[in-house]
């Protein structure tokens, strides 16, 4: 999914947003208001009484106060948030007799790196783990292509019924995955595509594709028409100033797309639950259900030690990452 | 637009995304549609019931109405963590004077764990026997007297499934949110602070307000989400002990795969799209008239 599209692609939507200042359309009103009272204000006060506040000492004390008891309340709430993960790689090193004995708080007496041998050593998390790459990367690839050229076609190139097409592109942002699973089941099973990577990666991409193609095509409405007109005049044509001009500029929003839809891909848990019947095809959250599944409530800290190995790469990357995930993110929200 | 582009290029660039687009989202829209006037057990030879199934469903499904009640107890759960924490953590963060980065980049981390992984762990947070973290933090501070089965306690489960999918996502709304209010002219709530505006008036008429266009889509987003919730109710409790945390996503799911009734469960899911559909209509409506 494309959670974070959402915020990006309403500047396709909604008209206002050709304005850069979109979001804060209403503001101005209230906020002119404001600054003419406060200005008109602050003037009458020059002119009479000294505003009477509080000495510079005592605010700046006030302040700091404020700011530590902010500071105090954030590191509780993230430590909050947290600590259900801190609390699951610190069982995946406990000792078996450890997690027993009961005290879920307290630091592993022991650690212990066993959990981890018996987790890769029982379950089939290596495999898992190629599986889920496959269908990234394949689904990742076809959002990406058919994204920048539905892009292209409906905001550079141009046609009577762009309209329409892109009305029809955009109901697809609101639609629940769930109503797809029926049919492509039946479908799948007369065409032979149950139980096989393209299953997954079908749905997967077809569902991201609304998202992506707004994200391009608002992205290429800021592309001056000047840049196209001189390629045109040196001879180009459409393909290749597709392939030349609009592709190599998207870059930055490739990696946003990509980015995002690569943690929902990798966690799809309900159209690999639904396709895929085999335990070669399994992807991480298959395999990993799986292995609660058999080992769950028998071996309780090489299970824990499992979810840690399926969750860290992606944690990983995340954490390398984050800068220009949470940019990417933040910067679709504001213009949104 | 290119002038010199032919009817030709148009559809070679529009052909293929739309093929895909068409077979995985608008084609099975169109089967669902079909299939639910049917009923077909995917063996048998189909059979046409016209809108018998929807009559059932309306009319004659207590189960369907209970997992509907369920489903919007889920929304506003979700809603209430995913929007509600979401705008105070990020007013919170922004008040910080280091560290937000850091603050943000831990916030988001559960939105990159799958949800397999989600619903083992709060398997073992609502743990009972052994006592799981939430038992063992009530008895720490004191209030051991609340501990209970979170998932099989049938006046507490619908909240023990809701909770996880909140917590998952609050930080993702945060982040949406933060970047708005960070956006705010610092002249404006400068301005309003020399006038004397307390923290709440602050937000009520200068930060809200300038954020309410992203707002809108958060809720909408937050809230067509929550109305596809499946993974982690499935996963934890599938939709028991009894009906008690059934969603209709879920019932649908076990409709069709489990009972194998193709046709009844495409009537269920063509019901969760339209719920979609005036949810979506429903928020743009009330929020953009508060906003005239």
């Amino acid at each position: 999914m494309t959670t974070g599209h959402l915020a990006q692609g309403r500047r396709a939507q909604d008209p206002r947003a050709k304005s850069p200042r979109a979001p804060g359309r209403r503001a101005p009103e209230h906020g002119t208001e404001h600054v003419m009272t406060a200005t008109s204000q602050r003037a009458g006060r020059r002119g009479t009484a000294p505003r009477p506040s509080l000495p510079p000492a005592e605010r700046r004390r006030r302040l700091d106060l404020h700011r530590s008891l902010t500071t105090v309340v954030v590191v509780l709430i993230v430590a909050v948030q947290v600590y259900p993960l801190v609390w699951l790689f610190l069982t995946a090193l406990r000792t078996p007799a450890d997690f027993a004995s009961g005290n879920l708080f307290a630091l592993p007496g022991e650690i212990t790196a066993d959990n981890f041998v018996r987790a890769l050593g029982t379950g089939n998390l290596g495999l898992n783990i190629l599986n889920s790459f496959v269908v990234t990367m394949g689904a990742n690839v076809l959002i990406v292509l058919l994204g920048t050229m539905a892009a292209y076609a409906l905001t550079v190139l141009g046609f009577r019924l762009s309209g329409v097409v892109r009305a029809v592109f955009l109901l697809g942002i609101i639609v629940p995955v769930q109503i797809a699973l029926v049919p492509l089941f039946i479908d799948y099973s007369y065409v032979g595509l149950l139980d096989t990577y393209a299953s997954m990666i079908i749905p997967l991409a077809g569902f991201a594709l609304p998202m992506s193609v707004y994200l391009f095509s608002s992205f290429y409405s800021y592309i001056p028409g000047e840049l196209y007109e001189a390629a045109m005049l040196d001879g180009a044509g459409p393909y290749r100033i597709f392939t030349q001009i609009t592709f190599p500029m998207s870059l930055n929003t490739i990696v946003t797309v990509v980015m995002v839809n690569a943690i929902f891909i990798w966690n799809d848990f309900i159209f690999a639950n639904t396709f895929v019947l085999s335990d070669g095809l399994r992807t991480i959250p298959l395999g990993l259900q799986n292995y609660i599944g058999a080992m769950g409530n028998v071996d309780w800290t090489a299970t824990f030690a499992a979810v840690c190995v399926t969750i860290t790469p992606l944690l990983l990357v995340f954490l390398v990452l984050n800068k220009a995930m949470i940019q990417g993110l933040e910067s679709g929200a504001t213009k949104g | 637009m290119l002038t010199h582009r032919s009817r030709t290029s148009v559809l070679v660039f529009l052909l293929p995304p739309l093929v895909v687009y068409g077979v995985a989202v608008l084609l099975p829209i169109v089967q669902s549609l079909v299939l639910s006037l049917f009923s077909w057990d995917g063996i048998t030879a189909m059979q046409f019931v016209g809108v018998e199934n929807y009559a059932r469903m309306l009319a004659g499904d207590a189960v369907f109405w209970r997992a509907f009640a369920n489903t919007l107890g889920y929304l506003t759960i979700c809603l209430v963590l995913q929007l509600g924490g979401a705008l105070v953590v990020a007013s919170l963060i922004l008040a910080l004077p280091t560290g937000r980065e850091l603050a943000k980049t831990l916030f988001l981390l559960p939105a990159v764990i799958s949800t397999v992984a989600i619903a083992f762990l709060f398997q073992h947070i609502y743990s009972f026997d052994p006592p799981g973290l939430l038992n063992q933090v009530l008895d720490l501070v004191g209030l051991g007297g609340l501990q209970t089965p979170w998932l099989s306690d049938v006046s507490t489960v619908l909240v023990a499934v809701s909770a996880p999918e909140g917590w998952r996502f609050t930080g993702l709304y945060m982040l949406i949110i933060y970047a708005a209010l960070a956006a705010v002219p610092k002249e404006l709530e400068e301005a309003a602070r020399l006038d004397g505006a307390s923290w709440w008036q602050l937000f009520r008429q200068i930060r809200f307000p300038y954020i309410q266009p992203v707002w809108i889509t958060t809720v909408i987003m937050a809230t067509t989400y929550a109305l596809r919730g499946f993974d982690i109710p499935y996963l934890l409790t599938n939709g028991g002990p009894g009906q008690s945390s059934e969603l209709l996503t879920t019932y649908m799911y076990k409709t069709a795969f489990t009972s194998t009734d193709f046709g009844y469960a495409s009537t269920v899911s063509v019901f969760i799209v339209i719920e979609c559909l005036v949810a979506v209509g429903l928020i743009t409506v009330l929020l953009r008239r508060r906003d005239a």
